[in-house]
């Protein structure tokens, strides 16, 4: 039985679908037999994120209700055609066109089939988180280093307790190192302080999620980039190894690494 | 003691809450409050009596809601979005509190003002 693990944040924007894309990838290139599930219906964009617009036939309304099977409607991942699957959200539609119990159905079907199902939720706290939530077990709450994401996180990690989705893990996104050292933007620590759930990875902020985002390529593909190894350590975490968390500073120069560690004496 | 604690208060039922209030929670109730965790910014606490948080107050508190200007707020880490006691609403300086380590505090009322001091035990 695969583990349903749904990927929500509250506010808008923070990268909830870059992380989907990214997870999902990053776990079926561990080998892992994936389905990634777009609810955010009306507004979907895991397809143009993957690059698998174009191959949409059915959507995930369509397999609910039984216009069609559920094989039928999984779009098979162009790079990882055997282990990693998309369930495309409607688009034509608005999000009462499915219920929370369609989608714990839809949750137990795929879990038979899958290692993971990793689910896409819509922002905000409405039909859709619940819809997006009702079959999931484990969750992971995206936030990047700003007060009014990490209120929304707050709202959501007590939302998900409400529905006995316990110890969600934290992904602080788009942190920027130089504004943390000074002092203008929030700290890992201080997100920490507030939110109090362990923290499954740290992604800097980096052009390359903008540009592999809209070419269709998850950036955990690339082997250079900063994102992709911290969702490549991400995608490892929630497989059950033990990673250490990547140092923030590594693109620092030879030289300034000597002075901190200098310092550090 | 009676300055700290007026007996009316003190024979009020108590609440007590073995967690942390994240945004958007709220508790209502006809008595004293405790919560052993924190009050993070968005949540709300609304009580008759006291209220007493063991633990950072980052939330909004109203205490002595039914209007007992003997109620007090007492938090280890005091930082309250908002604080109000009876019918005084207070809310931090521009500029916030500081968040450095400091001495648990507690907000009442003296001559008609919400007043911020050093917690310090009644005698």
């Amino acid at each position: 039985m695969g583990r349903v693990i749904v990927i929500t944040s509250g506010k808008g924007g923070v990268g909830k679908t870059t992380a989907t894309a990214n997870i999902g990838t990053g776990l079926a290139m561990l080998g892992k037999k994936v389905c990634m599930v777009d609810t955010d219906i009306g507004l979907r964009n895991l397809d143009v994120v993957l690059g698998l617009e174009n191959r949409i036939v059915y959507d995930l309304v369509d397999a609910v209700r039984g216009n069609c099977r559920l094989k039928q409607a999984l779009i098979k991942d162009k790079r990882y055609d055997e282990s990693l699957f998309l369930l495309p959200a409607a688009q034509t539609k608005d999000k009462t066109a499915v219920t929370a119990e369609q989608m714990k159905e839809l949750c137990e079907r795929l879990r038979e089939e899958f290692d993971f199902v990793v689910i896409d939720c819509p922002a905000g706290i409405e039909h859709g988180f619940k819809n997006a939530i009702a079959g999931a077990d484990e969750a992971v709450v995206v936030t990047t280093p700003e007060v009014s994401a990490v209120r929304d996180a707050d709202r959501i990690i007590g939302l998900l307790e409400a529905a006995d989705i316990n110890d969600p893990l934290l992904i602080i996104n788009r942190i920027r190192v130089n504004m943390v050292k000074h002092g203008d933007m929030m700290s890992v620590e201080d997100i920490l302080d507030i939110l109090a759930v362990d923290l499954l990875g740290i992604v800097p902020d980096d052009d390359a999620i903008v540009i592999s985002a809209n070419k269709g390529e998850p950036t955990v593909l690339d082997d250079d980039s900063r994102p992709g190894r911290a969702f490549r350590n991400i995608a490892r975490r929630i497989n059950g190894e033990e990673v250490p968390l990547m140092g923030l500073d590594e693109k620092s120069g030879f030289m300034s690494r000597l002075k901190y560690l200098f310092k550090a004496e | 003691m009676a300055e700290q604690w007026s007996d009316r208060l003190t024979n009020m039922p108590t609440q007590l809450f073995e967690k942390s209030l994240r945004s958007g929670q709220h508790i209502n109730f006809d008595g004293n409050v405790v919560i052993i965790g924190d009050v993070n910014p968005g949540a709300e606490i609304t009580a008759s009596g006291h209220v007493l948080v063991l633990g950072y107050l980052r939330g909004l508190v109203h205490a002595g809601a039914a209007g007992d200007e003997s109620a007090t707020v007492t938090a280890l880490h005091f930082a309250p979005t908002q604080l109000r006691i009876a019918s005084h609403i207070t809310r931090p300086p521009d500029g916030g509190f500081s968040e450095e380590n400091k001495p648990p505090e507690v907000a009442r009322i003296k001559n008609d003002a919400v007043v911020i001091e050093v917690y310090s035990p009644p005698r």
